[in-house]
């Protein structure tokens, strides 16, 4: 892991991704500031995840503009982002839908049949965890726990859980998503 | 001394020093431990917990590698328990694992493969599927197979810790970890350390892939030809083809550990490549062609024209050149062929510039590249290590990251390095002189903060730096310096002065292999420089005898008035811009085909061993020479040994007193010529030279704001390296294909603007 990289001892050039860089309207970008006044100026990467979730609401996942933008202000190099971001199930490296599925496919809830819920969502939607449907509403993911085992099998959308699941809630979720009148319970930072 | 400390292992009592590394003393005192992940001198990641030992009075078995030694600690390292946990470890890092040695590059050296020999179940209980991928290229010279990974991130830290780069990391999480880059390519200097490190075969020397195994290779020890930092390499060879050049310590231990860069490591097809000069080639009349001769006809008439030329315009009419490229033994034949068969003083070197005005004033020792490592205080005036002696840049980095070390940089250009310097101080272009005559005293900062550029201040706070050093100062520098003030700075520590506690090294930062040997050989400090010996040519010149090729800067624009001379012999691997204007060119054997030394940066004396017989009709240069000597009636005594050569080097040549090629085996103790230390030396005059220097100047052009690409020194194809196909791949941008499949050199058939041209000459 790199050490004390300080904002007046910028990285090199070509360490950066020199093609296109991200821009944000001034609100967004106040945003960030916000963040990055959090930590101090030599610990800025630490803002590493809150600049990842603003990227990706703005840009729909960390493409690469983003992700250059994302090096430039915390002054690390791409792979760095990109080690992190791929650690992270909720940050996209490739283009996600709109409403993002997440099933937990632990031990708590595979025993209460996460197995089935999984199934039936991949046959609703007509595709595999990991993919996204053609029309780039849905992504189908399969999860580690999500600290809810207790009211297992349970799934997440965004960052809403559903507890307790049945194919039959499931179905009332997956209908309010494809109508267009799911209300997210939880805005994305 | 550090204070000693007790430590109980298996029942023996050993003393160490306190916070030695559990695991080095377990290994010192021959209690083997296996590991994966543990890298000494790398930061620790304790991720394969092959390592763990029983420690008493502690909960659970403890990972070797990450404790420190602590008085009355009482270790076992060998246990029905213990052994237990290993093979365990090892189940779970083959649950992924690929059952294809047989076709892997790494199998027969693979430490994965070693460990399963001794760890291993026989049977596997995993009935699980294993992650699988493809195998692939991550850039020209290294190629991927990721499901053999074990995640030891070796080769991660490494790209960080030593080159900076960060080029290469992990990826994803739990089992699906995958060593990798943004985008799948690599775009770094492509040293291939991370090729290495790697205990397995997943990071594979793309250029060497599915080319050999490793147990038909010879594999011979023997020192890099590129720069002068001198790594030891190891090459390995198959019926008279150099295969690959590794620096494993399965092979090698030399002064740069593992570490290679991309020369020293990818460079090495020049070797057997179908180009080199197969016989001697005679050119019988002005602007014909070079016609294949025998050796025989090639040396007597070799001969015959420079007795004749002798005759009738006396010795004087010769000039001599050796080359900081070659061998000491190679160097030393030329200047006895001058002073002895010739009896001319007109010899030197075709080196970029010479040292001596640093080795006349020395009075410090030279800094080892272990010395640098360790340092407390690192002063780099100009230069650029990480491009041009990468080993330095290397010892360097970590000196700063993993020793804390304070690096002080005075250059006109951000070089890359300066993302680890306390202080980088921007200077206007061509003003390094002044950067010496503010480390030398105050009484001029007012002139020399004005033509660098920065405030005076800065100078003082420099020299404060200096004087508050306890431990190593290394001051290193680069080729910018005038000869006043490369005097002045080999005399910085006289004349700051000696202190407790304080010590000064200096360390050149030459172009060449051999730069420091051709200087200690006395070709360097010779009364001509290149230039104004070919300044001769048509007036009192009219034979030259050449080994190897003439710089660029030297030739270009001589062309015309050297094709006038009435003899050049050459000495050369490929035919050249040089061998262009020969009369009689010898095949000269490469350094994978000679015996001899170099001597490196760091004063160091190392051996270099024939790994292959000469190539075609090749000869080692010295024999050439020598054998032109018998031509013309003078027996060099050499008896076809190189290491008779040597001896007569060390009778005659001061600071190589005593050595012998026996002294000289052990690559992983190499023994440093004796250069003298002059005291103290009255300075006032170079000072004043310095100072006259700097008040005339006119600092015009602006200082370059921005970072030098990685690879621009690196990657330029030379007479040497472009002969590694991938080098004009790497030079032209690096592009990453449209497919990572197949090799990156297809791109070469599809594009002929990505095929081999010769950019620099030299390399
Ligand atoms: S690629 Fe090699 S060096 Fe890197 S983590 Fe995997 S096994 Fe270790
Ligand atoms: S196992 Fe599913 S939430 Fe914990
Ligand atoms: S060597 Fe200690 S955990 Fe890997």
């Amino acid at each position: 892991m790199s050490q004390q990289f300080l904002p007046d001892n910028p990285l090199p050039q070509e360490a950066k991704v020199p093609e296109e860089i991200a821009r944000f309207s001034p609100a967004v970008e106040a945003e960030i500031d916000g963040h990055l006044a959090k930590y101090p100026p030599e610990r800025r990467r630490s803002a590493m995840l809150p600049l990842m979730f603003i990227v990706q609401r703005e840009r729909g996942w960390l493409d690469k503009p983003g992700v250059a933008y994302i090096a430039n202000r915390l002054g690390v190099r791409i792979t760095d982002v990109w080690e992190t971001a791929t650690f992270y199930s909720m940050i996209y490296t490739k283009p996600a839908g709109k409403y993002h599925v997440q099933i937990c496919k632990t031990l708590s809830c595979k025993i209460m049949g996460a197995g089935n819920i999984t199934e039936h969502c991949a046959q609703r939607l007509g595709i595999k965890p990991g993919e996204t449907s053609a029309d780039g509403k849905f992504t189908l993911s399969e999860v580690e726990c999500l600290g809810s085992c207790g009211t297992a099998p349970m799934l997440q959308v965004g960052f809403d859980f559903h507890e307790n699941l049945t194919t039959e809630k499931v179905d009332e979720i997956l209908d309010a998503c494809a109508r267009g009148d799911y209300k997210f319970a939880v805005k994305v930072r | 001394m550090a204070d000693l400390i007790k430590v109980t292992i298996n029942g023996n009592v050993y003393e160490t020093e306190k916070g030695a590394r559990l695991i080095d003393v377990c290994r010192e005192h021959g209690h083997a431990v296996p590991s994966f992940c543990y890298y000494s001198d790398l930061a620790l990641q304790a991720s394969c917990r092959m390592c763990l030992v029983r420690i008493e009075k502690m909960p659970k078995l403890q990972t070797s590698c990450t404790i420190t030694c602590t008085d009355g600690m009482i270790v076992t390292t060998e246990s029905e328990e213990i052994e237990k946990a290993q093979r365990a470890m090892v189940e779970f890092l083959l649950a992924n694992h690929p059952l294809d040695c047989p076709v892997c590059d790494r199998g027969g050296e693979c430490e994965l493969q070693e460990m399963v020999f001794d760890w291993g179940g026989l049977e596997e209980r995993f009935s699980e599927r294993k992650n699988y991928a493809p195998e692939k290229f991550l850039s020209p010279m290294v190629a991927n197979d990721p499901q053999r990974c074990i995640l030891c991130k070796r080769c991660t830290r490494v790209c960080d810790e030593w080159m900076g780069e960060d080029a290469i990391e992990a990826g994803g999480r739990g089992a699906h970890t995958v060593i990798g880059t943004y985008d799948g390519w690599l775009n770094c200097s492509e040293c291939g350390n991370c090729i290495e490190v790697c205990p397995t075969g997943t990071l594979l020397d793309a250029t060497y892939r599915h080319q050999a195994r490793p147990w038909e290779l010879a594999q011979t020890i023997t020192t890099c030809t590129f720069c002068s930092d001198g790594c030891q390499l190891s090459l390995g060879a198959r019926v008279g083809e150099v295969m690959r050049a590794v620096a494993r310590d399965r092979y090698v231990d030399g002064i740069n550990g593992e570490f290679l860069c991309i020369k020293g490591r990818f460079a090495h097809p020049f070797i057997n490549h179908e180009e080199r000069i197969r016989t001697p080639l005679i050119r019988y009349k002005q602007g014909g062609r070079l016609v294949p001769a025998t050796w025989d006809d090639a040396i007597g008439y070799t001969a015959a024209r420079m007795r004749a030329i002798g005759e009738a315009h006396g010795a004087d009419a010769f000039g001599i050149i050796g080359s900081p490229r070659l061998t000491n033994e190679a160097n030393y034949a030329l200047l006895k062929f001058a002073r002895e068969v010739i009896g001319t003083e007109n010899f030197t070197a075709s080196d970029a510039f010479s040292l001596a005005p640093c080795f006349e004033n020395l009075s410090a020792p030279l800094a080892t590249h272990r010395d640098i490592r360790f340092a407390k205080t690192i002063i780099l005036v100009g230069g650029e290590p990480e491009e041009l002696q990468p080993l330095t840049g290397k010892q360097i980095r970590q000196a700063v990251r993993n020793g804390g070390a304070r690096l002080v940089i005075f250059n006109s250009v951000p070089i890359r390095l300066k993302e680890q310097a306390a202080q980088f101080i921007h200077i206007n272009p061509g003003t390094e002189d002044a950067v010496v005559l503010a480390l030398a005293g105050a009484n001029d900062d007012e002139l020399a903060a004005g033509k660098l550029g920065v405030e005076a201040k800065t100078l003082a706070d420099v020299r404060r730096a200096l004087d508050e050093t306890q431990g190593d100062c290394v001051l290193l520098f680069g080729s910018e310096l005038s000869a006043a003030a490369m005097a002045t700075l080999a005399q910085l520590p006289q004349l700051l002065g000696a202190r407790e506690g304080r010590r000064f090294l200096l360390h050149p930062l030459p172009f060449y292999n051999n730069s420091v040997g051709a200087h200690d050989i006395g070709l360097m400090n010779a009364k001509l420089s290149v230039a104004q010996l070919l300044d001769q040519a048509g007036q009192g010149l009219r034979a030259l005898y050449i080994a190897g090729s003439l710089l660029p800067e030297h030739l270009r624009g001589r062309e015309e008035t050297l094709r006038q001379l009435d003899l050049i012999v050459v000495q050369e691997l490929f035919e050249t811009e040089t061998t262009a204007l020969a009369d009689v060119v010898f095949p000269a054997a490469s350094f994978a085909e000679t015996d001899g030394t170099f001597t490196n940066n760091a004063g160091q004396v190392q051996r270099v061993r024939q790994s292959i017989p000469p190539v075609h009709q090749a000869r080692p240069d010295w024999m050439i020479t020598a054998a032109l000597a018998s031509a013309l009636n003078a027996d060099f005594g050499f008896q076809l040994s190189a290491s008779a050569v040597f001896r007569e080097i060390a009778e005659h040549i001061a600071a190589y007193e005593g050595l012998r090629y026996p002294l000289l085996k052990d690559e992983s103790r190499p023994v440093q010529a004796k250069h003298a230390l002059a005291g103290a030396r009255d300075m006032t005059g170079a000072i004043q030279e310095i100072r006259a220097r700097i008040q005339s100047m006119n600092v015009t052009s602006a200082r370059p704001t921005e970072t030098p690409k990685v690879g621009h020194e690196l990657f330029k194809p030379g007479t040497l390296t472009s002969k590694t196909p991938q080098f004009p791949l790497l030079y032209a941008g690096n592009p990453k294909p449209p497919t990572v499949l197949v090799s990156p050199l297809y791109q070469i058939t599809v594009d002929a603007n990505l095929r081999a041209t010769t950019v620099a000459a030299g390399d």
